[in-house]
């Protein structure tokens, strides 16, 4: 991919044996706004901040947090525009899955492949990785997962996770909260919490986004009136 | 041949520096404010106005040659704000792609399919060596057949916001600071107060009166979807209405 005239890898080795590119792009995605997932017994939630540069911006028109199947969602920390190009391979790696299958693509698979598309922005020509920590959440027949994948193309299992600027707080504040036993209600509530702890501003279902599976296995976005419902049981 | 960090070529293609940053996108940004224009696009109830300054540098130019207003289908319109010949270049591919969208499905390419388009382009130019950004900040607008009047922004970074109200170019941010102001409450402006709004956001900011000939106004209105560039006429009875009302 690329233009012939850059047809070698702009990620190589330091001396140290370091691949600096993708220590700059977890830079970044450390000054990303804040997201994280929790993964409960009968479901998942993974949500985030959603600060709009201006009120002028309207806000129905953003949505960081999409679906890549029915059963799978995705949110990021990090550069939008790069979190709009793996979400559109992604959703097209899990189309040719199902057309060649027929059968919905298993959370790990779809996982794996979105892995390997960054890991090859870290390896080709001309080409820079992407600024971008994915958090997966998906709930198959091996029941309700939650996957993070980083720009270097490695992804790991999570029980809870965070990401972005609010990261070590709000992985302490996890640790503390989690529980294996955890229902899906409750994940939903700890995560609004972690949000609060680090958000700065008056935290409302304006300024931050949900979305959940349970064991329905339909992935959905919650609307702004549901959020603030939680935000009223957790208060 | 040293690459990376170090290297220093960070500045020079889209990779990324030790802090995260792209530096050329952040070049390309300020070669945006380096064109010395202003613009400002507004959304009302059932219309849309986009208005920028329209500078003549010589008077041997033919003046009817420069503008920053182009239409992109009958019904979508795009002011580019930033560099001109970066803007041909955009408007040109969006006309393509809008007119192979309408032939491909049938129907005509929506506000925000092109605005996205537009914003995925432009990613790709922060992510491949090969090509730099493009010094231009588009701002995209039209009736939409669900959502009526829509108002898009994408930047040389690859981002795109629908937006009530904003802004682009050399005074960005103080424009942005007084459509705040007048925004707070949601209002929802008719035509004339779209227009008005406009106008006197960009006057009020670069702090001249204007001359029907000094800018350009672009309009569409639910009740006459198509993308319309209002004529010196009609720009002068609109300026003669916000001098009238001060």
């Amino acid at each position: 991919m690329g233009d012939s005239q850059y047809s070698f890898s702009l990620t190589t080795f330091s001396p140290s044996g370091k691949l600096v590119q993708i220590e700059h792009a977890l830079t970044a995605v450390g000054s990303g706004q804040t997201s994280l997932g929790i993964k409960a017994a009968n479901g998942v939630v993974i949500a985030t901040e959603k600060k709009l540069p201006s009120i002028l911006v309207d806000e129905t028109s953003v949505q960081k947090i999409q679906i890549l199947t029915p059963n799978i969602g995705v949110v990021y920390s990090g550069m939008g525009p790069d979190f709009r190009v793996l979400v559109r391979k992604s959703r097209k790696q899990a189309e040719q899955y199902h057309r060649l299958y027929k059968e919905p693509i298993p959370v790990t698979q779809l996982v794996r492949e979105t892995a390997a598309v960054m890991q090859e922005f870290t390896q080709s020509g001309g080409v820079r990785p992407f600024g971008v920590s994915l958090l997966v959440a998906g709930y198959d027949d091996k029941g309700p997962q939650l996957y993070q994948v980083d720009p270097s193309g490695s992804y790991f299992s999570w029980k809870a996770s965070a990401m972005g600027k609010n990261v070590s707080n709000a992985k302490t504040f996890l640790e503390k909260r989690y529980t294996d036993d955890m229902e899906l209600d409750d994940a939903v509530h700890t995560a609004i919490l972690t949000l609060k702890e680090g958000f700065e501003g008056q935290i409302s279902g304006k300024n931050i986004e949900i979305g959940i599976i349970g064991a329905d296995k339909k992935f959905r976005v919650l609307t702004p009136a549901e959020i603030d419902d939680y935000l009223a049981e957790v208060e | 041949m040293s690459r990376g960090s170090g290297g220093g070529y960070d500045r020079h293609i889209t990779i990324f520096s030790p802090e995260g940053r792209l530096f050329q996108v952040e070049y390309a940004f300020k070669a945006v404010k380096a064109a010395g224009i202003t613009s400002i696009g507004v959304r009302g109830k059932d219309s849309v106005c986009v208005v920028t300054q329209k500078k003549v540098p010589d008077k041997l130019l033919d003046h009817t040659s420069v503008t920053h207003l182009f239409p992109i289908t009958k019904y979508l319109g795009l002011l580019a704000t930033g560099v001109t010949a970066d803007a041909r270049t955009l408007v040109q591919q969006a006309r393509n792609e809008a007119a192979e969208f309408r032939f491909r499905y049938g129907y005509e390419m929506p506000v925000d399919v092109l605005a996205k388009w537009i914003a995925d382009k432009s990613q790709i130019y922060t992510q491949h060596a090969y090509m730099r950004p493009l010094g231009v900040v588009a701002m995209v607008l039209g009736i939409d057949e669900e959502y009526g009047p829509r108002l898009y922004k994408c930047d040389p970074a690859g981002h795109y916001f629908g937006h009530k109200a904003t802004s682009a170019g050399l005074k960005e941010q103080e424009a942005i600071n007084f459509l705040e102001k007048k925004m707070k409450n949601d209002p929802q402006f008719t035509y004339e107060e779209t227009v008005q709004t406009a106008i006197s956001a960009l006057q009020s900011v670069l702090q001249e009166d204007f001359k029907a000939t000094e800018i350009e106004v672009g309009v569409v209105r639910k009740e006459n979807p198509v993308f319309r560039v209002l004529s010196t006429e009609e720009i002068d009875e609109h300026l003669t209405a916000i001098s009238e009302r001060d």
